[in-house]
């Protein structure tokens, strides 16, 4: 009786684990979760928790990239363009029409993911590069146009949105935000371990065997890009009333490009290694503040090591590591069978 | 609106043009021939112009000597970045090499572009007019002397250009590479040596280009961003890897500029330039000149 107690409840537990598992949530990545869940509550300093608020709404930006750049192989590079796209969607909501931030963010999704969903339809039809410049121009058009429409957003003057509370604080926003991230990262991660998924690695990794397996590379393409676009206009949504005032500025190419160095940084088509890589970089970059230019420079040298010496990324590297613990383990049983 | 003001603005816009395709000439012929798409371009541009800058300031060069010292300087540049980058990138690995390419490029225009804001700073760096004086075109307009020689400087160039890649041995070699590279290797002609060279000329053309503008557009370390917009507008508008389409596409991209500037205003250009992009892809994806050559369903 105690026995069959026993086992169900080990039943129970790892059906509850499997539950997580389903989600991406490991156990290493519930604990890191739950660190960053209660690391505003421990530090006090204002300046950190806004650095800890910048590293999740980059890590989520990098996300949201790597879901294309890593599955269906298709840089997004006017993937700025879209974040401003959604910014700019919300903070015009609030302040020519009145409507609440929260609301706004839902329109800031709405609108960037049917924009996607546009430029996808236009421009994934055509391979791999043409694709990027494709979307590159898209970014630089939404930046001229929000530049060139004063009368609506204020243009270079800059627009100023109303936030989403009337504290200055930054912890608050650090809890608005830090939900949405989690929300982005389980969804991502169930969509990438679905047949979705699948399809879409697939077609990343060789789009004539794919479609030669019966996947419709432009559908699922399609799909993808608009998760990621509508993903980029909700946490533009965020940024726009968290930060308060907006420029064109938010959508220049080289806010693309740090987004991208982190996602490759982090590891190509992994999710987590994005989130990781922000917390690691953005910290250091932030110390190296002092030497602006000399930041951007280490961008892109950080890119052009990381393409031609390290490709795999973080993700890779916590790969090989596991491998050669592993392999540790396996040694060692294999001893311990030799050594009586 | 009379029949001079079109007149105007397709004059305005073919000089113009000029420089855009012989940006996009280098950007074309290193996409056929390498399969790199180079978003590093403007750069090239930019250093173009900052050498004659200072070869005109600090060594008192005449424009048009100070112009060939630019295309020498992307020469040499381009050299160093192919043997140091693209060459030891080749060798590690062949695969998605396209995007890898892609990311390399993206890569190096930031720190090319942030060393050069290290180095000579945020300010406007220009020369006087080179030529002074403007020509009388129609009776309500005239073009300043220093466009038309630019415009023919950019022709010129184009012109030695082509009769290289036609009548000699090295031009030969270059376009087979660009059409079967393994043939190419058969015959004997030695693939890294085309590559380098191959991109070295690539930088020089937009080292060119930066230097003859100088009078009119100042020395500043973003300097790049437009024209490589532009010369990539063009090359896709034409076709990627369509070398000789990318002068034809050139005009067009700046008759498009000039026409939007004059009927909409300042500001608005991409988004004309975009929308007529667009209609031409959705008519026919492969460009307007377009031909399935090597790259262009490679991936």
């Amino acid at each position: 009786m105690q026995k069959m107690e026993q086992a169900s409840s080990v039943a129970d537990r790892t059906r509850f684990l499997s539950v997580f598992k389903s989600m991406g949530l490991s156990p290493v990545a519930l604990v890191l979760f739950a660190v960053l869940a209660v690391a505003p509550l421990i530090v006090e300093d204002e300046y950190i928790n806004t650095l800890m608020v910048s590293c999740l709404l980059f890590g989520a930006q990098a996300m949201a990239f790597d879901f294309t750049a890593g599955y269906i192989n298709v840089v997004n590079f006017g993937f700025s363009g879209l974040v401003g796209l959604g910014a700019y969607t919300s903070a015009l909501l609030a302040v020519r029409l009145g409507v609440s931030p929260w609301l706004g963010l839902v329109g800031a999704t709405v609108v960037a993911g049917m924009v996607g969903f546009l430029v996808g339809l236009l421009t994934l039809r055509l391979r791999g590069i043409f694709a990027a410049v494709m979307a590159w121009f898209v970014g630089l058009t939404l930046m001229e146009l929000a530049t060139a429409m004063v009368d609506l957003t204020r243009g270079s003057l800059g627009l100023n949105v109303p936030l989403f509370l009337d504290t200055a604080a930054r912890r608050p926003y650090y809890y608005i935000l830090f939900p949405i991230v989690i929300g982005i990262y389980v969804l991502l991660r169930v969509v990438t371990r679905s047949d979705f998924g699948l399809a879409c690695r697939a077609i990343g990794q060789n789009i004539d065997v794919a479609r030669a397996s019966g996947v419709n590379p432009t559908k699922y393409r399609v799909i993808n890009f608009t998760i990621s676009c509508a993903l980029a206009g909700l946490l533009g949504g965020y940024y726009a009333h968290y930060i308060g005032i907006l420029t064109p500025g938010v959508m220049a190419t080289t806010h693309t490009t740090e987004v991208l160095v982190l996602s490759y940084i982090g590891g190509k088509g992994s999710i987590w290694g994005a989130l990781v890589a922000a917390f690691l970089i953005i910290p250091i970059f932030e110390y190296l503040k002092p030497l602006m230019q000399f930041r951007l420079v280490l961008y892109g040298v950080f890119l052009v090591l990381a393409t031609i010496v390290y490709p795999t990324g973080l993700a890779g590297l916590s790969r090989s590591i596991g491998g050669w613990f592993r392999e540790q383990r396996r040694k060692a049983k294999q001893n311990r069978h030799k050594s009586p | 609106m009379a029949f001079t003001d079109l007149f105007d603005v397709l004059i305005t816009g073919i000089l113009r043009g000029g420089i855009y395709a012989l940006m996009a000439l280098g950007l074309a012929l290193v996409f056929g021939v390498m399969n790199i798409s180079n978003f590093a371009h403007g750069e090239f541009y930019m250093i173009g112009a900052y050498v004659a800058f200072f070869a005109i300031k600090a060594f008192g060069l005449d424009p048009i000597p100070a112009i060939v010292v630019a295309g020498l300087a992307g020469f040499v540049m381009g050299i160093v970045i192919e043997k140091g980058i693209f060459y030891s990138l080749r060798r590690r690995s062949k695969e998605e090499w396209v995007m890898n390419t892609f990311l390399v490029t993206v890569g190096l225009s930031f720190i090319i572009q942030n060393m050069a804001f290290i180095l000579w700073g945020a300010t406007y760096r220009g020369t006087d007019a080179y030529w002074k004086g403007t020509i009388q075109i129609t009776p309500g307009m005239g073009v300043s002397v220093d466009r038309v020689v630019s415009f023919l400087i950019a022709i010129v160039t184009m012109a030695a250009f082509w009769l290289f890649l036609r009548r000699t041995q090295t031009g030969r070699a270059i376009r087979a590479v660009s059409q079967e590279e393994r043939g190419a290797t058969l015959v004997g002609i030695n693939l890294n040596n085309i590559h380098t060279l191959t991109f070295a000329l690539s930088c020089m053309l937009a080292g060119v280009a930066g230097g003859s503008l100088l009078s009119i557009t100042q020395a500043y370390p973003a300097m790049g961003a437009k024209p490589l917009l532009a010369s990539w507008l063009v090359v896709i508008m034409v076709g990627l890897g369509n070398v000789s389409g990318s002068i034809i596409g050139g005009l067009i991209v700046g008759v498009l500029e000039a026409a939007s500037y004059y009927f909409l205003g300042a500001g608005w250009q991409n988004v004309v330039s975009l929308i007529v992009l667009i209609l031409i892809l959705l008519f026919k994806p492969s460009g307007l000149l377009g031909t399935e050559v090597k790259g262009v369903l490679e991936r």
